[in-house]
């Protein structure tokens, strides 16, 4: 391993963008390459492996029978949980998630939600007594910045490539599947950082470092806008917030071809 | 489900072939990375039989919280996990009592391969993560992890390799997978060692077995353990056989062009 | 030809021989201890490691990047087991975190905690990481590694025993080249004569200009 020098140069990626160089030589609006692996966990009912620059996570997918909500008989509902494992940053402890794993697995979940990307109607199994429940687990193997789109990626890769348990007279057959999750919407998370005066697209660590505030925002195939989550002390002024949304919307699109 | 049933699985047929088609004495197919994690100081990516595990490797480093380091030697913290979809029924990811036991067992497995002494007041920070299991993952996690201490440079008198060995349907075979582990008569030995000295670090059994029985096996995993130590070896000298491969097509190109 | 690649526990040799490092005896027979190649002198037998992590000797001269402010200091990476420290007693210069210094370990204790003399302040300039252990191969034989690096390049190079070079001026991203060039070849022979021709062919045998009057050290912005 060969320690990224940037990490502590802090100084180095604020004079380098005073200049409109990012460090790794990308555009500002420029996201990494993104490669995207399938079904690499067979126990799990639908999974992948997003590698966002050197940013790497996998995500797994289990659709669990659970009992209903009294006032919704007839929806099921999924979760998300995202952990950052001391594997993937020295700086990363062996524990219970923190506030940025929670933090991250909400804005994960509030863009996949909202968007209506699954259908609760579809996951009632018997209405009243059994619906499925979706846990979508993502575990960071390697951080090199921008955990939240690397994640939003792995975690609408792996549903949208899930299998439905299959269930006779009410009960599941383990390992055996039948017909596929239906995934009615393709929410895509963009995150920006800002730097001084600057704000670019995709962060790597070490911008991330030298980042003083947060935005990311999720854009639907209609280009409709179903989560905001601004991060950190710092503050954006609206021509800024309104240039990443513009940004997000043109990388997103690039970004479902992918999925 | 109940013995009914079971009492008609055959686990070693006639003619010496296992449920999955392999002999008694046969490995699953093992294949692993080293130097996966670009961002850990070693690392490794394994895969067992269907077992998929990444393990990386931080340190010797500052050992925090400070009362837990020693004055003598670097302390090994050894964290195993399975993610919640690692099984076929998810788990919680809270890690369970299972999880804590093997995580203890396993870094004082490594602790006799690595020479602690050299490295006083510093911690060797080992985590392994299994995302995806089928019997023999505590092994698998050990024979990753010390890859990525190889990888890391940590200094040691020898790596660590091992394999479960143990009976069903009444034969000693070498590396259960799930299916024979819910045998009926099921032993499960999960067993590590150093494979230049053939000392035992890591030994556990579940089950019940007569003394015949546990020579049998016994000699089964030393020979088996020397096989996944081949795999190790040829996993980190890869990423430098490659290198010089690369060495000498540069040194051709060169000569071509001039 | 090429050194033999050992990993951990490999036997070095059987034959009676005098230790160097990175080997242990068992049973009379010389083990490696690393992931590495082999010297298998005449008279003694070692091993030079392909990875690990800096371990500070007396006199060493290396590069480190300033981390934290504190009251009476600053806290200093040096890509080793533990992060140091300077004092500003010690100091001339104003630093801040992200600064650039060359310094000296005056001392090593048994843990491996150093204590830094000699500081100086970068001017400019940039570090290129490279693996600590990597670094005698590409100083090279009484620096010669390094001399053809020099002339090729026209940089001014300053090689910090820790894994880091900082450079300024010239063609740096030849030195950049020439750097990685080391990291993948350096368990392979001959790497002088091979780095020679490759300097040669990537600038056409031109000599840069050295770069004059450049400043290394000081005050003031980098």
């Amino acid at each position: 391993m060969i320690s990224a020098l940037w990490d502590l140069r802090v100084d180095k990626v604020v004079a380098d963008l005073k200049e409109g160089k990012r460090i790794d030589g990308r555009k500002v609006d420029e996201i990494r390459k993104i490669t995207i692996t399938h079904g690499v966990s067979e126990n799990a009912d639908g999974s992948a492996r997003v590698k966002l620059g050197l940013t790497d996570v996998i995500a797994g997918v289990k659709m669990v029978p659970g009992t209903p909500y009294p006032d919704m008989p007839d929806e099921g509902s999924i979760s998300v949980g995202a952990e950052l494992l001391p594997m993937a940053d020295p700086e990363f402890e062996v524990g219970p998630p923190r506030d940025e794993a929670i933090e991250l697995s909400r804005v994960v979940d509030r863009g996949i939600r909202e968007s209506k990307a699954i259908d609760f109607k579809d996951l009632c199994i018997t209405e009243g007594e059994k619906v499925w429940v979706g846990f979508v687990d993502i575990y960071i193997i390697n951080n090199d910045g921008n955990l939240f789109d690397a994640c939003g990626i792995a975690a609408m890769s792996s549903l949208l490539e899930t299998k439905m348990p299959k269930i006779e007279d009410g009960k599941i057959v383990k390992g055996e599947y039948a017909g596929k999750l239906k995934v009615r919407a393709k929410p895509v998370l963009s995150t920006f950082a800002k730097i001084g005066n600057v704000v670019v697209a995709d962060p790597i660590l070490s911008e991330e470092k030298a980042m003083s505030a947060r935005f990311s925002v999720t854009i639907t195939e209609d280009d409709n806008i179903t989560a905001f989550q601004k991060g950190l002390p710092g503050s954006f002024k609206i021509d800024e917030l309104n240039g990443a949304i513009d940004v997000a919307m043109k990388n997103s699109k690039q970004i479902r071809k992918l999925l | 489900m109940g013995k009914k049933k079971e009492e008609q699985i055959i686990y070693v047929d006639s003619k010496g072939k296992r449920l999955d088609g392999r002999k008694v004495d046969e490995l699953r197919p093992i294949k692993i990375t080293a130097g996966v994690i670009p961002r850990a100081d070693g690392s490794a990516y394994l895969e067992w039989g269907q077992n998929k595990v990444f393990a990386a490797v931080y340190g010797p480093r500052e050992c925090l919280p400070k009362h837990t380091a020693s004055p003598y030697k670097a302390v090994i913290k050894f964290v195993y996990r399975m993610a919640a979809f690692s099984v076929p029924d998810r788990k919680n990811p809270k890690p369970g009592r299972r999880e804590v036991e093997i995580s203890k067992v396993c870094g004082e497995a490594l602790e006799r391969a690595i020479f602690v002494e050299k490295f006083p007041n510093t911690s060797i920070d080992v985590t392994v993560e299994i995302v995806d299991s089928n019997a023999g993952s505590r092994i698998a996690a050990l024979t990753a992890a010390s890859v990525a201490l190889a990888d890391a440079g940590i200094p040691m008198r020898d790596m660590v390799c091992g394999t479960s060995v143990g009976k069903a349907g009444g034969k000693i075979i070498v590396d259960l997978d799930k299916d024979e582990e819910d045998a009926s008569d099921a032993v499960d030995i999960p067993i590590a060692m150093l494979p230049n000295s053939k000392e035992v670090v890591l030994l556990q059994l579940d089950g019940v077995l007569t003394r015949k029985e546990w020579d049998e096996a016994y000699k089964m995993a030393e020979v088996s353990a020397m096989k996944v130590y081949e795999v190790q070896k040829q996993a980190l000298k890869a990423k430098y056989i490659n290198g010089e491969a690369d060495a000498n097509k540069a040194e051709k190109k060169g000569v071509e062009e001039k | 030809m090429t050194k033999r690649l050992v990993i951990p526990g490999e036997l070095v040799t059987e034959e009676r021989k005098k230790l160097g490092s990175h080997v242990f005896v068992r049973e009379g027979k010389i083990y490696s201890d690393s992931i590495g190649l082999v010297n298998d002198e005449a008279d003694f037998a070692s091993v030079v490691p392909l990875e690990g992590k800096y371990a500070p000797q007396m006199n060493d001269v290396i590069i480190g990047v300033i981390t934290s402010e504190r009251f009476a200091g600053y806290g200093v990476d040096i890509n080793s087991f533990y992060p140091s420290f300077v004092s500003k007693k010690e100091l001339r210069e104003v630093l801040k975190p992200g600064s650039i210094i060359s310094a000296k370990i005056m001392k090593v204790n048994e843990f491996n905690e150093v204590e830094l003399g000699s500081i100086r302040l970068f001017f400019g300039g940039e570090i290129m990481p490279v693996t600590p252990v990597k670094v005698p191969r590409l100083i090279g034989k009484e620096g010669s590694m390094l001399n053809i690096i020099k002339g090729g390049t026209g940089s001014n190079i300053i090689v910090g025993r820790n894994g880091r070079v900082w450079a300024k001026g010239g063609n740096l991203d030849l030195l950049r080249k020439s750097i990685e060039k080391v990291e993948r070849e350096a368990h392979v022979d001959h790497l002088t004569d091979r780095m020679a021709e490759f300097i040669q062919s990537q600038t056409g045998g031109k000599k840069p200009e050295a770069p004059r009057g450049e400043e290394m050290f000081g005050e003031g912005e980098q």
